[in-house]
């Protein structure tokens, strides 16, 4: 780790600090771990409802850390090939035939087959060699000098297999491409796994990763995070709407609005002129914050009410 | 401080959190990183590297907030400050000067340490509170006191036996606070003790007995259970799933060995789900056991995807969607009232049942499906039908009878169980977790 990371995890505070410069609002639980994340050089596993913000701390990290932000999306049928490495087919046959010259003049003057064989095998490996290896996320984020902030996206996707293969990446940070040997992480990147929970993922990998849950933020945490994502919205417009979403989240509901469509909402009523909340308005952008037909019925039934107390 | 920890961690993965030597190692690592100063910070940062899951996060915190609890000593109002008194000097025994001087740490340090010499990580029954209570007294030198007191207190002298009775006071408030010490303690390390005899005490036991309150832990038994099951099944499916040849992922591989078949791929084959066909008996002579059975249905459905379910007494009613839309508890009553789901609960009637489900899902029994039935048998002597039983077993994978009563009742009495076993593929006396994870195994090693 060099000089400027030691300077950006001094403590807990700077590193609240620090994100919150990034555009990303922590509360002391996620400040804590970020900063044990970093000194222990464990990954963190983000747990929580969809849309709390699980990528959104990874990219802030990236920026406060300025470092490069490498992202591996996972899903069902996700690979070595397609997270790890892959041979540049292509470009390996296209230079055996634009060399089959040279290849023929290396063999020329050779004894039979054995010796032509010797011959060749001095220039082994030169197909399989790096200028032929296209790396994929995971190995780009050990190969970059300074450190790179890895986001394993929705690990909870990827199949067992694949999780395993994850483990022996993440505990030793190094990985081995059976041609070249083992490939060791140059500096040890900043990990973030997030899980939106559709299955349980193994001890093993658990026990390998600090674990950090992201509910969704109380009502000062998330006018706070209003304030920073969308600095435009005047206070006392913060304040409604916050105290409007807090009140949906407590319904019933299939979906409840997570913080990006806070957000979202909070920059639409900008967009309207809107300076204070009123029942016609909540009601013609509530599609904004519900996703469901019946979601909206449900709160369209309480949102006078619920709209007068958050104006209070 | 170190100590500390590790008890802490002891008394963690007595409250069911798994801990590992690595996270132990974690723990010790966080802890000099973050200090003892400020206790959320401490606690934050212990849950992160301690606990895995939601539910690990609450039985830390709490079990952080009962282990880290100010043990009250230094609330101490023993101290008598009336300053270095001569007369105080006639206290020999160091327990004694620590009380006079008011010195909460001292005190609080020797409990702490007495409790390690006496071992109380061991205390396991609540009988032995009082046990543990007099070792770390006497740990602690309370003896010394002891005879302290008495000798100031046969002295004349005003001064002696003020201060008798100050180091009595004391004596006293040492005890309350020693006796709320082992009292926390024991809440924290006996809940170990006490949890894992339960569980294993509930394995055991006839299911027919179970109290309401356990059906909750029941639960998890059958889930962690049904995810071993899981768990075998997707190593299983590693070492068979190789398919038929992948055409176009050979060729498009093998380009670089200039279009020679050097690496053959393999399509994965397609991995068979289980699907299950459950039928349940919640007729009164089951009462007891068919909410075990209930229970083990409910998990069932939370864990496999392909199941129908159907409950039978008088006849027979499918209540798969029961699973989707209510919670345990509800699902549970509802099914044994059997309300509003079409199930008449009159007398048993096997055969009713048996005809009512060959029209209702017979046809839908392929060669993928498990049949599970889970009854007694006891058929009021009506016609019990194995004719149909014998149809679905040549339909089926298999067909599993789960019987709550023991082999040497089978076809005793009303019981036709004699005439339904030939066309089981297994029948097992279930009445049990033990039996039941028999049978989860069986159904594991035979694929």
């Amino acid at each position: 780790m060099g000089m400027a990371n030691q300077m950006t995890f001094e403590t807990i505070e700077a590193v609240g600090k620090g994100f919150a410069g990034a555009g990303y609002v922590c509360s002391p639980t996620i400040a804590t771990t970020l900063y044990l994340a970093h000194h222990l050089q464990k990954p963190i596993l983000v747990e929580g409802p969809a849309g709390v913000g699980k990528t959104e701390l990874a990219k802030a990290a990236a920026v406060y850390l300025k470092r490069p932000l490498i992202r591996l999306q996972c899903y069902e049928g996700l690979d070595e090939s397609k997270a790890l490495y892959e041979w540049k087919y292509g470009k390996q046959l296209l230079y055996t035939q634009i060399l089959k010259d040279k290849l023929n003049e290396l063999i020329e003057g050779t004894d039979g087959l054995a010796e032509a064989v010797a011959r060749v095998h001095q220039y082994d490996d030169i197909f399989f060699s790096e200028r032929f290896l296209a790396p994929r996320p995971l190995l780009l984020a050990l190969q970059e000098k300074a450190g790179a902030v890895l986001l394993v996206d929705e690990v909870d996707r990827s199949d067992p297999e694949f999780e395993a293969f994850l483990l022996e990446v993440l505990s030793d940070f190094q990985v081995s491409v059976p041609e070249l040997g083992t490939i060791q992480a140059v500096s040890r990147p900043y990990v973030f796994l997030t899980s939106n929970n559709t299955r349980e993922m193994s001890e093993a990998l658990k026990r390998r990763c600090l674990h950090l849950h992201i509910p969704f933020p109380d009502e000062r945490l998330e006018r706070e995070i209003v304030r920073v994502r969308a600095p435009e919205v005047p206070a006392r417009l913060r304040e409604q709407l916050v105290a409007f979403v807090q009140q949906l989240r407590e319904l019933d509901l299939k979906k409840v609005p997570s913080v990006s469509e806070t957000i979202d909402w909070a920059r639409v009523l900008m967009i309207l002129n809107a300076d204070q909340l009123a029942p016609p308005l909540v009601r013609d952008t509530l599609h904004v914050l519900l996703k469901f037909e019946a979601d909206i019925e449900a709160a369209e039934g309480r949102l006078a009410e619920m709209t007068q107390k958050a104006v209070r | 401080m170190e100590r500390a920890l590790c008890d802490f961690i002891v008394a963690l993965r007595g409250s069911g959190v798994r801990i590992s030597m690595a996270e132990t190692l974690d723990a010790l690592r966080t802890a000099a990183l973050v200090g003892f100063k400020e206790r959320h910070i401490l606690r934050d940062a212990l849950s992160a590297a301690l606990a895995k899951s939601r539910a690990e996060e609450a039985i830390f915190t709490d079990c952080f907030d009962r282990f880290f609890a100010a043990d009250g000593l230094a609330a101490t109002g023993t101290a008598d400050p009336s300053g270095p008194d001569s007369e105080q000097a006639q206290t020999d025994s160091s327990l004694g000067q620590m009380i006079l001087a008011g010195d909460a740490t001292g005190l609080s340090m020797a409990m702490r340490q007495a409790a390690d010499r006496a071992k109380i990580t061991g205390i396991a029954f609540f009988t032995q509170k009082s046990l543990y209570i007099q070792r770390i007294l006497r740990g602690m030198g309370v003896e010394g006191l002891d005879r302290n007191i008495l000798r100031l207190s046969r002295e004349n002298g005003e001064a002696s036996q003020e201060t008798a009775d100050a180091l009595k006071a004391g004596r006293e408030f040492l005890f309350e606070r020693v006796r709320d010490f082992v009292e926390r303690q024991y809440a924290l390390y006996a809940a170990s003790a006490q949890e894992a005899i339960l569980e294993r005490y509930l394995r055991e036991m006839r299911l027919s007995n179970l109290e309401q309150r356990d059906h909750e832990r029941m639960h998890r038994i059958i889930q962690r259970m049904v995810k071993t099951l899981n768990d075998t099944r997707s190593r299983r499916k590693k070492a068979a799933k190789r398919g038929l040849l992948d055409v176009k992922r050979t060729l498009r591989e093998n380009v670089a060995y200039q279009g020679l078949i050097f690496e053959p791929r393999w399509k994965a084959r397609k991995i068979d789900r289980p699907d299950m066909m459950v039928l349940c008996d919640v007729s009164r002579s089951v009462e007891a056991v068919s909410r075990f059975m209930l229970l083990f249905l409910y998990s069932l459905n939370e864990e496999i995807a392909r199941i129908r379910s159907f409950i039978f007494c008088s006849n027979l009613a499918e209540v798969s969607h029961i699973f989707d839309q209510c919670g345990l508890d509800e699902a549970l009553g509802r099914l044994q009232r059997g309300t509003g789901l079409g199930v008449d609960l009159g007398r048993t009637d096997y055969g009713q049942a048996l005809r009512n489900f060959k029209e209702a899902a017979l046809d839908r029994i392929g060669r993928r499906t498990t049949v599970l039935i889970l009854g007694d048998a006891r058929n009021n002597y009506g016609n019990p039908e194995p004719g149909i039983l014998s149809l679905i077993h040549k339909r089926a994978r298999r067909v599993i009878w789960l019987n709550p009563e023991s082999p040497p009742f089978w076809g005793a009495g009303d019981s036709e169980m004699r005439r339904y076993l030939p066309f089981c593929t297994l029948a097992r006396e279930c009445s049990s977790v033990n039996h039941l994870e028999r049978v989860v195994a069986f159904l594991v090693r035979t694929g």
